[in-house]
């Protein structure tokens, strides 16, 4: 399938792993990513300012996918998808609204376009792409791991626009993360907000609320923590140092996008996964994943790989 | 008929207010009953002391001007749990955005960052410059470096129609 | 030409408000055969209604066309005013002015006005046109079916046994007695639910008058009202009523564990088990699905088989169909408990804590499946702490918009019983958004929740959560000290509200019956007319017209034993002659109309005309209800409608569709 893709602000400027995990895993999968011949911001902090600039920011994006001639636009960023996920809700239903933004995007010859499926990855993975499909490409399993998944909150709320998933018990993500062999932990703060947006205003407490829910997972015991978003990632990895810092007490937990994690149970080299640019020690995901696989090697192997040593 | 808060003697502003309700089209806003279940799971509130039923009820009331200069607008995490839950549609997340709007078309103070982002977006199309990032090691790495592609930045007409956007809201 | 009189009615405001109605009444007079134009504040008040009668006796008025308010209000009254002074009461054409008019295009005047002068001339275009008809007499049966036998439908079988009717009382459980018998004790009084529901389960089955069908259903009704053909089904227990003693011996030996329905699942039952503690009939009942004889169709087991003493039990039983006829029914069906695993953030379904006021009902009940005691799912031991939340699937867009009425009265009830059996050093809070207290005895309930020092907490949490031990902690912010709390407790109980039941689509397409916007049973008038539904001769009491509790319910039983006895009293009633007529001499026997009929009201038959057989078809009667649909699909024109007849609507689109009222 041939996919649109919008990566957004965050994306672009910063948070490249997930660009290159989604860029290097997706056409494995099958999914073709076309560029939009232009990039800017979808609108999400325009919000705050004046949302009917966001509608028409957001229209802009879709009108630049519908040139592409596809019908289906891949947002890799909840917030991203969020925006242009609710603009598109709202020009659908209000016609003095579609009429304004119509004269807008005319301005440049754009058009809004008469049909678009706007896909999260995680979706896209697991109602496109399918799990069985996954499943095949899994050449290197799991089965070790004990992981916890955490959706954006732009990911599934509000459902009455329609959402990735389930507002309330979200599973997508998990049984992405389960057919590569891991175990998805439910756990209480699991939908617990990462508090990216607070960073603008009150970053103290966006770094309390990362904070708590690193620390809570830390307790629980988990190998890592997988997201799906850059917002989420730039609070739980770029930024645990500092979340440590405001909570108090040593925050080491890895932290990966699921693009990264798949690629991992493909076979896909790290270097390819942008595995080295996380900040959050996720060699202590690789080595757990090494080690068993040493460990399930029969005895002699073992010696002998010790005697070659010695 | 008249209105009064005998605490900081503010009367309702029925203007502003009528310009939220309609505004907010589809958020039933005026449906709120107090429940108090948006406060008792929202995300901001331990925190931040961000009451999402008070906001609601003071906008209900019109006391929007005292909200419209808070810094307690600015608080929200957008975590959307209230819009979710709200069981009567009011959504208070929706309002403070409606309430963040009319402070900026009133020159109300407003966070420094958004203010940074704006201009930014006005000047490349994006909410910040592409930054060099470093890995664990201190190694550095950009866009080039990590053979992704250019930004396909947008052109100088987008800018001019969401200026004008965003000038026309303010007139 | 008939003598037309116009009679335009201001009713108050409602339509002079809006409408010009002298203008009305002044075009109204210029229409041909229009002797009389007239207009008053209320037409249906008595001077009005004298008005007319005068008028008719004065300028020997043929036919009266009122322009008023709908049909529906006073289209009865009118006809009896016009009868009363001598003239058919077929010949009255009412003209809606206000539901069709005044009311909807209440801010264009003018507009209205020039639609009001159409309206009217539509309806003397009609009036021209009418024939008398005579109402037909009907014998109706003295018999009611009674469709549901919870508390509602065994007080209304009750009333009308005691009354000389013969009742039958059809149940789809096993046993009658519905939700009240699931019940521990009942709101304000604190009385045993079984011990004052019981009796009256006993009653029904001992009354002569009344005929028990349990694990029984209605799946067709027909007829009209004062004689409905209703098809019952009773399904198979496998058991012969006349044989099984209750001994319950054959549940001991059962090898199949089955969740207990009664029991909202608290508990298992056994494949073949008596449905609930104080079943009546109190006979056994096998569940198909489970029992393995009858799953796998094999002959395994038979271990019931070797202990019924009475040879009670037979596995070759089959389905019974039987066919009642029956002048009135009355639907009390009941409602169900919403189900909580909607609003997964409550932690229903997920942690075994969170429990509904159902199943907190029913460990309440010492007959339940912890013998009375309160206890904490998870760990089996009394809770410490219980906090009960409000408002489940109430009160609530997402779910449903109405107020349930009996939540708040539920969750004081368990509180208060939760203290005396838990004792003073259990904590109890309510999470409330309103408490509503409102009937006789309530308020003081409430009270006497407070001074047994039941906490109440006003507002209501967002999502509950799981500690790992099993506990229950939530957040709320509490309303009038301005605080967030969190509470921990080990047991939550969710204040669920009665819902439409899942099989109301189904009974609504069978009795032909609407729905109100919340799903409930739609009653002919809100205020005026609660247990009537629109269907003349079904009734509507209990739950299932609206969510409500047992004394209300019982008392809409009452009412509508009362309704079905006023209609049945005098052993026949008076039909409307608003239906198809067949023109023999047109018709052709081609049949199209014969399938389009809904009501199976078309027979086709075979008649000797002038020595040779020819096909026609006959249309029954008493079984057309008027709908109009074989009259537009035939062919040949050969079927007419009494008073909707081609030529007074084609009359009326003339008269619509040019100046002075389409006379050229």
């Amino acid at each position: 399938m041939k996919v649109a893709v919008f990566w957004g602000c965050r994306i672009l400027t910063s948070q490249y792993a997930y660009e290159i995990s989604v860029r290097q895993v997706l056409p494995q999968l099958g999914v073709e990513l076309v560029d939009l011949r232009e990039m800017h911001c979808c609108g999400d902090i325009i919000k705050s300012i004046n949302t009917f600039a966001t509608t028409y920011m957001a229209a802009r994006i879709m009108a630049l996918a519908g040139e592409t001639g596809l019908t289906d636009l891949l947002v890799p960023c909840s917030r991203c998808h969020f925006t242009i996920s609710e603009a598109r809700y709202l020009l659908e239903r209000d016609e003095k609204l579609r009429e304004k933004v119509d004269a807008l995007l005319e301005e440049e010859g754009l058009e809004y376009p008469p049909e678009i499926k706007i896909w999260h990855v995680i979706d896209l993975l697991h109602d496109a792409v399918g799990l069985n499909l996954i499943k095949r490409k899994v050449k290197r399993s799991l089965e070790s791991l004990k992981l916890a998944s955490h959706v954006g909150c732009q990911t599934v709320r509000p459902s009455a626009i329609g959402r990735v998933d389930s507002p309330e018990m979200p599973q997508k993500l998990d049984k992405l993360i389960e057919v590569l062999g891991a175990r998805s932990l439910e756990y209480s703060e699991k939908l617990d907000c990462c508090g990216a947006i607070l960073m603008f205003s009150h970053p103290e407490a966006a770094l309390t609320l990362a904070g708590s829910k690193i620390k809570a997972l830390q307790e629980l015991g988990v190998d890592g923590l997988i997201d799906s978003c850059p917002a989420c990632h730039m609070m739980f990895d770029e930024n645990q140092e500092s979340a440590a810092r405001v909570v108090g007490g040593r925050l080491s937990l890895p932290v990966l996008y699921y693009t990264q994690l798949l690629g991992i149970a493909m076979g896909i080299d790290i270097e390819k996964l942008g595995l080295h640019l996380n900040q959050t020690p996720v060699e202590k995901i690789l080595e757990k994943l090494i080690q068993l696989k040493e460990e399930a090697h029969d005895g002699t192997e073992t010696r002998s790989k010790k005697e070659r040593r010695v | 008929m008249s209105l009064v808060d005998l605490t900081s003697m503010a009367k309702p502003n029925k203007e502003i207010r009528g310009k939220i309700l309609t505004k907010l089209g589809g958020i039933e806003l005026i449906n709120c009953f107090q429940c108090l279940k948006c406060t008792s799971g929202c995300t901001a509130f331990k925190l931040l002391e961000l009451a999402p039923h008070e906001v609601v009820k003071l906008v209900k009331l019109g006391f929007v001007e005292g909200l419209i200069t808070s810094e307690i607008i600015w608080t929200c995490a957008t975590c959307l749990k209230c819009t979710e839950r709200c069981p009567q549609k009011a959504s208070p997340y929706h309002v403070i955005m409606a309430l963040r709007n009319l402070a900026v078309e009133q020159g109300a103070k407003i966070p420094e960052a958004y203010l940074k982002a704006v201009s930014q977006i006005l000047e490349t199309g994006l909410l910040q410059t592409a930054r060099k990032v470093a890995t664990k090691k201190m190694e550095t790495f950009d866009r080039k470096r990590l053979g992704l592609p250019e930004i396909k930045y947008p052109t100088e007409t987008f800018k001019t129609v969401l200026l004008k956007v965003l000038e026309g809201a303010l007139a | 030409m008939p003598r037309i009189g116009v009679y335009v009615c201001h009713c108050g405001l409602n339509i002079a408000g809006v409408v010009d109605v002298e203008e009305v009444t002044r075009y109204a007079k210029t229409l041909p055969d229009v002797v009389v134009a007239k207009h008053y504040t209320y037409m249906c008040s008595e001077s009005g209604q004298r008005i007319i009668q005068e008028d008719i006796q004065a300028h020997g008025l043929e036919r009266i066309v009122i322009a008023a308010c709908s049909p529906r209000m006073h289209e009865k009254t009118f006809q009896k005013t016009v009868l009363e002074a001598g003239l058919n009461p077929y010949l009255l054409e009412i003209v809606n002015l206000r539901e069709h008019c005044s009311w909807p295009h209440s801010e264009e005047p003018e507009k209205a006005t020039e639609k009001a002068k159409e309206l009217v001339g539509m309806g003397v275009a009609k009036a021209r046109l009418l024939e008398p008809l005579e109402k037909r007499r009907v014998s109706v049966e003295k018999s009611v079916l009674v469709v549901g036998g919870g508390i509602a439908g065994i007080q209304a079988s009750i009333d009308l046994a005691n009354a000389g009717f013969k009742v039958y009382l059809v149940e789809k459980k096993p046993s009658i007695g519905g939700r009240m018998a699931q019940l521990d004790k009942t709101f304000p009084t604190l009385d045993c639910s079984a011990c004052i529901l019981t009796p009256k389960m006993v009653e029904v089955t001992r009354h002569p008058n009344i005929k028990l069908l349990t694990n029984a259903e209605v799946i067709n009704v027909r007829g009209f009202v004062g004689n409905y053909e209703v098809t019952v089904v009773k399904k198979p227990r496998y058991v012969e009523e006349d044989k099984c003693v209750g001994c319950r011996l054959c549940m001991e030996v059962c090898p199949v564990k089955v969740p207990d329905e009664f029991n909202e699942g608290l508990s298992y039952t056994r494949a073949i088990s008596i449905y609930s503690p104080h079943a009546v009939p109190n006979v056994a009942i096998i569940n198909p699905e489970h029992c393995l004889r009858l799953k796998y169709n094999k002959d395994v087991c038979g271990k019931c088989l070797e202990v019924c003493r009475t040879k009670a039990i037979n596995f070759e039983q089959q389905p019974e169909t039987l066919q009642l006829k029956v002048g009135c029914i009355i639907l009390a069906v009941g409602a169900d408990v919403f189900d909580a695993t909607k609003i997964p953030e409550l932690g229903y379904g997920r942690f075994k804590n969170v429990i509904s006021n159902i199943e907190f009902e029913r460990m309440s009940d010492a007959s339940g499946p912890t013998g009375g005691k309160i206890l904490c799912p998870q760990t089996g031991k009394p809770p410490k702490g219980i906090v009960f939340i409000q408002c489940v699937g109430s009160r609530d867009k997402r779910f449903h918009e109405y107020c349930c009425r009996v939540g708040c009265m539920v969750s004081l009830k368990q509180a208060i019983l939760a203290r005396e059996k838990l004792g003073k050093d259990v904590d109890i809070y309510i999470c409330f958004n309103d408490i509503r207290a409102f009937g006789k005895g309530y308020e003081e309930f409430y009270r006497r929740a407070r001074d047994l020092d039941i906490n109440f907490v006003n507002g209501i949490p967002s999502e509950v959560r799981s500690a790992p031990d099993g506990s229950l902690y939530l957040s709320v912010y509490e309303k009038s000290i301005n605080k967030l709390l969190e509470l921990h407790a080990d047991l939550v109980v969710l204040a669920c509200g009665l819902v439409p039941g899942q099989d109301f689509d189904r009974i609504s397409e069978i009795f032909h019956l609407p729905r109100s916007a919340d799903g409930f049973f739609l009653e002919a008038h809100p205020k005026l007319r609660p247990l009537e539904s629109p269907t003349a001769g079904i009734f509507l009491a209990g739950a299932c017209q609206g969510p409500k509790d047992i004394p209300d319910s019982v008392a809409q039983a009452s009412g509508a034993a009362a309704k079905a006895m006023a209609l049945l009293s005098k052993g026949e009633i008076e039909i409307e002659p608003l239906k198809a007529v067949l023109n023999q001499d047109l018709c052709s026997g081609c049949g199209i109309c014969v399938p389009l009929c809904p009501y199976d009201a078309i027979k086709m038959k075979t008649e000797r005309v002038n020595g040779v057989e020819k096909l026609r078809v006959q249309i029954v009667e008493a079984m057309c209800q008027g709908c109009g649909t074989c009259a537009s699909a035939c062919p040949a024109g050969a079927i007419k409608m009494q008073k909707y007849t081609n030529e007074q609507i084609l009359a009326q689109v003339h008269a619509a569709l040019t100046e002075s009222g389409g006379v050229k």
